[in-house]
């Protein structure tokens, strides 16, 4: 299958809200798409969906060929936007619990990730700090061998010498076979590291273009392009 | 060296001039072994699909050659090299001149100007 | 996938209920040091001894009814933590289908039930000195087998244990059902646990009707009950039972793999 994800005609709705409304969208592999849209816009709704998380009102999701399911989530790597480590655990133990559950867990780069970060495994999860936590969970996610990442808003609430890390921890992880989905608001950052971006508003897509394109068409980044589209 | 990538221009084209400009100044010497795409995606900070599509425009252009197995090289040839320096420097000058015009500069004021500069920066 | 699960699921619990079962322990044991029984009797008026002695006993029996009480907050609260909680987002994603996170609930609380209720027992024998120990277990085994026959070690456990997990399941599909409602989803958990208990009864009270009343007859007009009628009556009671427990398995499962919505 070359396209990882194919989205047909997806909507989902929350009683009187609509959250997504005939979303349509197919991704290759070895891409690294943006998926970029204010608060609210339906890009959390939409990753939780490709994580079996929520069930389309109506329309399709095919990963690798697949609906969201076991085999998904096999391949899948999710980093949620929420801190969803048991706090009692200590770091080798969600180490533990990954390569437990994950077949493409890869230990030693999970490992060689939190020395290099300066944090210790046996630290309990409930003594760290927030930004810490969040990197453990960055660490967890990357330290997979997934087809497809799914990172939503990795690098929100972090301090930009750790943005840096982060989005140099995506590049060097990066293989011609698997795909990064980062969905933020924080486009400047990171719209040099993204082939595609996907503008996403009110639950609809607006636009699907490379980040040359934008630049070559409009003369602008996709940051300040962003900014007129979504204008308030 | 820094890679300056400016944010309302095609990144793709930024890194041909960048990579053209460390071939020019030396960074990477004549007929050495240039660093993988994903490492030079790396320092860039940039896409590796990006920097991979800037990487085969240079070798289409003959400023870089790929051996299959060993990897990317600096092309050997001198004269090439030397075109693209000037190139590269026709485009700055051009620039440049331009800027002047708009300051309302004639020629031979600029000529003065390069000159005096050129000497306060000798020192 | 569901040993592992069951795995992390005793991790997770173990050092809720470890210190707990200790405390009851060793208060036991410290209430057998200073018998307070004793001294109870011993003394004629209140004083200071016998103050110390009704502390020591009362505490002991709130350590017994916390344990239970314990257990059962433990269970609930891990349920709603660890599956609708943020900790949602990390099991809900792991290759693994929502039946089995449901099933390595169920068998770790059990494990944590049967504890408890051995943990109690313990204490209370190592409170109180019961002469005979053996003697007295052997006359409660014969009761039983006088009563129900030797089947009677296969249908009493086994209705027990199947009381306690379609307890455990009504817990859990209350809670899958409160999740369902936007606002206060606790309140209405609790709610939907007083709906399906009614329903309960009204299920119970039904078959009563329905499949009892020739059993009963039996039972009444035979000038002894023999063991098959009893152990009969005891499995007959366990279809409802049994029915209520896949309704709240089917129930609980549902609501997990479709209208799940973590916030």
């Amino acid at each position: 299958m070359s396209n990882i994800l194919e989205c047909k005609n997806v909507t989902k709705v929350f009683g009187a809200k609509v959250a997504l409304s005939g979303v349509t969208l197919n991704i290759p592999r070895g891409k690294i798409v943006g998926l970029l849209g204010p608060n609210a816009s339906g890009k959390s709704t939409f990753i939780k969906l490709c994580n079996d998380l929520l069930t389309p009102t109506s329309g399709e999701i095919l990963i690798d060929g697949n609906r969201p399911g076991i085999e998904t989530k096999k391949i899948v790597s999710y980093l949620p936007e929420r801190n969803y480590l048991n706090d009692w655990m200590k770091v080798a133990d969600i180490i533990g619990l990954f390569r437990d559950f994950y077949s493409d867990f890869n230990e030693e780069k999970a490992y060689d990730m939190l020395r290099r970060l300066d944090i210790n495994p046996k630290d309990k999860l409930k003594t760290m700090s927030k930004g810490t936590k969040e990197k453990v969970q960055l660490i967890l996610v990357m330290s997979r061998e997934a087809q497809l990442y799914m990172l939503d808003e990795p690098i929100g609430g972090v301090d930009p010498a750790a943005r840096d890390y982060i989005l140099d921890t995506i590049l060097s992880n990066y293989n011609e076979n698997a795909t990064i989905i980062i969905s933020t608001h924080l486009i400047s950052d990171i719209e040099k590291i993204l082939d595609e971006v996907v503008f996403i508003k009110e639950g609809k897509i607006v636009l699907t273009k490379t980040v040359d394109e934008i630049r070559e068409e409009t003369g602008k980044s996709v940051d300040s392009l962003f900014r007129e589209v979504f204008k308030c | 060296m820094p890679w300056e990538l400016k944010s309302d221009r095609p990144i793709y084209s930024q890194l041909i001039e960048q990579i053209e400009l460390r071939i020019c100044s030396g960074v990477y010497p004549l007929g050495s072994k240039l660093p993988s795409v994903r490492d030079l995606a790396q320092e860039a900070a940039v896409n590796p699909n990006t920097m991979q599509r800037a990487l085969a425009k240079l070798e289409e252009d003959g400023l870089l050659y790929s051996n299959r197995t060993s990897g990317r090289f600096v092309t050997e040839d001198v004269n090439m090299v030397k075109q693209v320096k000037n190139k590269l420097a026709q485009e700055h000058v051009q620039v440049f001149l331009k800027k002047m015009k708009e300051l309302g500069f004639d020629y031979n004021e600029i000529l003065s100007i390069i000159t005096t500069i050129a000497e306060e920066m000798k020192q | 996938m569901l040993a592992k699960l069951m795995k992390y699921e005793i991790k997770g619990t173990a050092r809720l209920f470890i210190p707990l079962y200790l405390a009851l322990l060793l208060f036991a044991l410290l209430n057998r040091i200073i018998n307070p029984f004793g001294m109870l009797e011993a003394s004629e008026n209140f004083n200071l001894q016998v103050l110390f002695s009704i502390i020591s006993i009362t505490v002991y029996f709130i350590l017994i009814i916390g344990t239970f009480v314990m257990t059962l907050v433990i269970m609930i609260q891990r349920f709603y933590k660890n599956l609708l909680g943020d900790e949602g987002y990390l099991m809900f994603t792991l290759p693994v289908k929502s039946w089995q996170h449901i099933v390595s609930k169920i068998l770790v609380s059990m494990l944590w039930t049967i504890l408890s209720f051995i943990m109690a027992i313990c204490s209370i024998l190592i409170l109180v000195d019961i002469d005979n120990l053996f003697e007295e277990i052997r006359q409660f085994i014969s009761t039983i087998s006088d009563i129900f026959g030797s089947a009677g070690f296969f249908t009493l456990p086994y209705y027990a244990l199947l009381s306690l997990i379609s307890g455990i399941l009504m817990i859990y599909a209350a809670i899958a059902l409160g999740h369902l409602f936007s606002k206060h989803k606790l309140m209405a958990s609790f709610g939907m646990y007083c709906v399906l208990y009614v329903i309960y009864q009204i299920v119970m009270a039904l078959f009563i009707l329905v499949f009892g009343k020739k059993s009963f007859n039996s039972l009444i007009s035979s000038p002894s009950t023999s063991s098959l009628d009893l152990n009969n009556l005891v499995l007959s009671f366990s279809i409802p039972l049994i029915i209520i427990l896949v309704v709240n398995f089917i129930l609980t499962n549902t609501i997990l793999r479709k209208k799940l919505n973590l916030e």
